[in-house]
């Protein structure tokens, strides 16, 4: 009798929990294909329309603009940012540097700056070489953020590999690099996978820097959500389609890799 | 190639990178905080002025307003994830398909734009047509026309609920991360005792958890004390200045005003509390580790 209640128990408290979290999503992507007047009533009986995401994508909003400035700022970051990170992520698994601990608290404790420290400097240095309202701006100060991170991660991954095969290879005579080409990075590879789309998340829905460093010409999509709020008041069903434009590209990326996404969430910060 | 040079040659891209966003800008903003510079006056620093920008902090309404808000916001917020995510992994440590369906939900929230999450919640806590504030009064009538967000304490429980809604997920992934390396045999021979679920819980799983917990402590407490999106696109810092914490206020002085001197000051009080907690953090784990393998 207990043992049956416990086991309804549970499951209605998972459902409960999953509501809490679907529940806001569900809401703004019905939003997002609700006419103006039905984004106002709590119906669910309306007539779903596409023409919000119409109404964003033409002037003024011009939505289209933002993310190909999202998209471009976003992958330019984790192409410069993986790479760097996981060579340094296989030295700091692999070989006793001297001091290593220190240089790895030290990309560590990056992490603990708030962001809006270093965008000070950035913004006046932006200002005096006119590269404010730029997408190099973003990408500059988004590696500030990501690099650090990425390194903590891949390492995790790396850490995970046995090191058995690389000697064996290493034993015959196989260079170090052959090492990294031919062994290391096929076997890392879901790891800096999931890294690559962590950084990539990470860097698309940054909004401090974007608010600061950007005016018109590099607004990306989080920042351009502000811009909604118009003196008619805010308006819900474009921000919905918009908010709609921002989620639906990263939650296909996280449920592609659900299986190490959750690895990669942890795997840094346990150890 | 020796592996001896090899070892440093792999560092230094990631090295660059990293002394040229963080560290130069560190320092930079560090040579600021000594300075006094209104950028709306002059494009370069004005005269050197000591301490007088981190003593006006000391004295400023303002700071210590968004001080108290600050800490008011963090712990509600790590207490709440912390508990929260440590019930539902416990929750979740079994297998089964309403468990594996709510691991892949719980995924979405931390892939979800913060900014987004501050304009929804805005949306849903509207007291004439949000999702939520009609939904609530329908259940409790009493709380039908509450103006949420215009609300000191209501606005600031709101923005405590959009942050424990995108972390508690993420949390919840570490502490099952954690559970995953309790050995289960203890826990079994308790059962195998007669000893409650509860019990269990209380005395053998939890302590065991101690680290993980303390991690999870300390990284919510320190994303809690960045946060700063949702403050933007949920209250804007109001009413009044209520929901005004350290992060906003710095913004506010640095991007609002241009006083660049006076914000770089407030932002190393901030950096400086981060460093304290993180290195409180360091400390922490190495005695735990300690203890663990005596």
């Amino acid at each position: 009798m207990t043992r049956h209640f416990t086991w309804w128990a549970e499951r209605a408290l998972l459902l409960l929990i999953s509501a809490v979290v679907l529940f806001p999503i569900s809401w703004m992507f019905l939003t997002a294909f609700k006419r103006p007047r039905d984004a106002y009533s709590l119906s669910f009986d309306f007539t779903p329309t596409l023409q919000n995401f119409v109404t964003v994508f033409s002037s003024p909003w011009n939505l289209g603009s933002m993310v190909v400035n999202s998209a471009v700022i976003a992958s330019t970051t984790v192409a410069i940012a993986v790479p760097c990170a996981a060579l340094a992520a296989y030295s700091f698994s692999r070989f006793r540097v001297p001091g290593r601990k220190f240089y790895f608290f030290l990309v560590l404790s990056t992490q603990f700056i708030p962001a809006v420290v270093i965008v000070l400097p950035f913004f006046i240095m932006f200002r005096s070489l006119g590269l404010l309202d730029t997408r190099i701006a973003l990408i500059v100060v988004n590696l500030a953020i990501v690099t650090p991170f990425v390194i903590w991660m891949i390492k995790g991954f790396i850490d995970a590999i046995p090191t058995d095969s690389e000697e064996a290879a290493m034993i015959d005579g196989a260079s170090r690099f052959r090492v990294i080409r031919d062994i290391v990075l096929p076997m890392a590879a879901p790891g800096i996978l999931t890294s690559a789309i962590f950084c990539f998340i990470l860097t698309w829905n940054e909004f401090l820097f974007g608010l600061i460093l950007t005016r018109r010409n590099a607004v990306t999509l989080p920042v351009g959500l502000v811009s909604f709020r118009t003196e008619r008041g805010d308006l819900w069903e474009l921000m919905s389609a918009a908010g709609v434009m921002i989620t639906v590209p990263i939650f296909i990326m996280a449920l592609l890799i659900q299986k190490h996404f959750t690895r990669g969430m942890t795997a840094g910060a346990i150890k | 190639m020796r592996d001896r040079s090899l070892q440093y040659l792999l560092l230094v891209p990631a090295f660059v990178i990293v002394l040229a966003t963080t560290l130069y800008p560190l320092g930079y903003s560090l040579a600021t905080a000594f300075r006094d510079w209104d950028l709306t006056r002059s494009r370069q620093p004005e005269g050197w002025v000591g301490l007088a920008n981190f003593s006006r902090a000391l004295t400023e309404p303002n700071f210590l307003n968004s001080l108290w808000v600050t800490t008011v916001f963090v712990v509600s917020s790590v207490v709440l994830t912390l508990l929260l995510s440590n019930s539902i992994a416990l929750l979740l440590r079994r297998k089964g398909r309403m468990h594996t369906f709510t691991r892949t939900v719980l995924i979405l929230p931390f892939a979800m734009s913060p900014a987004l999450i501050g304009v929804s919640y805005r949306f849903m806590f509207n007291p004439e047509f949000g999702v939520i504030s009609k939904g609530l009064a329908a259940i409790f009538p009493a709380l039908d026309g509450v103006p949420w967000l215009a609300s000191p304490t209501l606005s600031m429980a709101v923005l405590v609920a959009t942050d424990v809604w995108h972390w508690t997920p993420y949390m919840t992934f570490m502490c099952l991360g954690g559970l995953a390396s309790i050995p289960r045999e203890t826990e079994e021979a308790a059962r195998v005792d007669g000893a409650s679920g509860l019990r269990i819980i209380f005395e053998i799983v939890l302590p065991q958890m101690k680290g993980v917990i303390l991690v999870t402590a300390v990284l919510k407490t320190i994303f809690a004390l960045k946060m700063f999106d949702q403050v933007v696109t949920l209250t804007g810092g109001g009413p009044g200045n209520s929901t005004e914490t350290l992060a906003y206020f710095i913004f506010n002085v640095g991007f609002r005003w241009y006083d660049m001197g006076y914000a770089s000051a407030l932002a190393w009080i901030l950096t400086a509390i981060m460093m304290l907690i993180s290195a409180w953090y360091v400390r922490m784990l190495l005695s735990e580790r300690k203890m663990a393998t005596a």
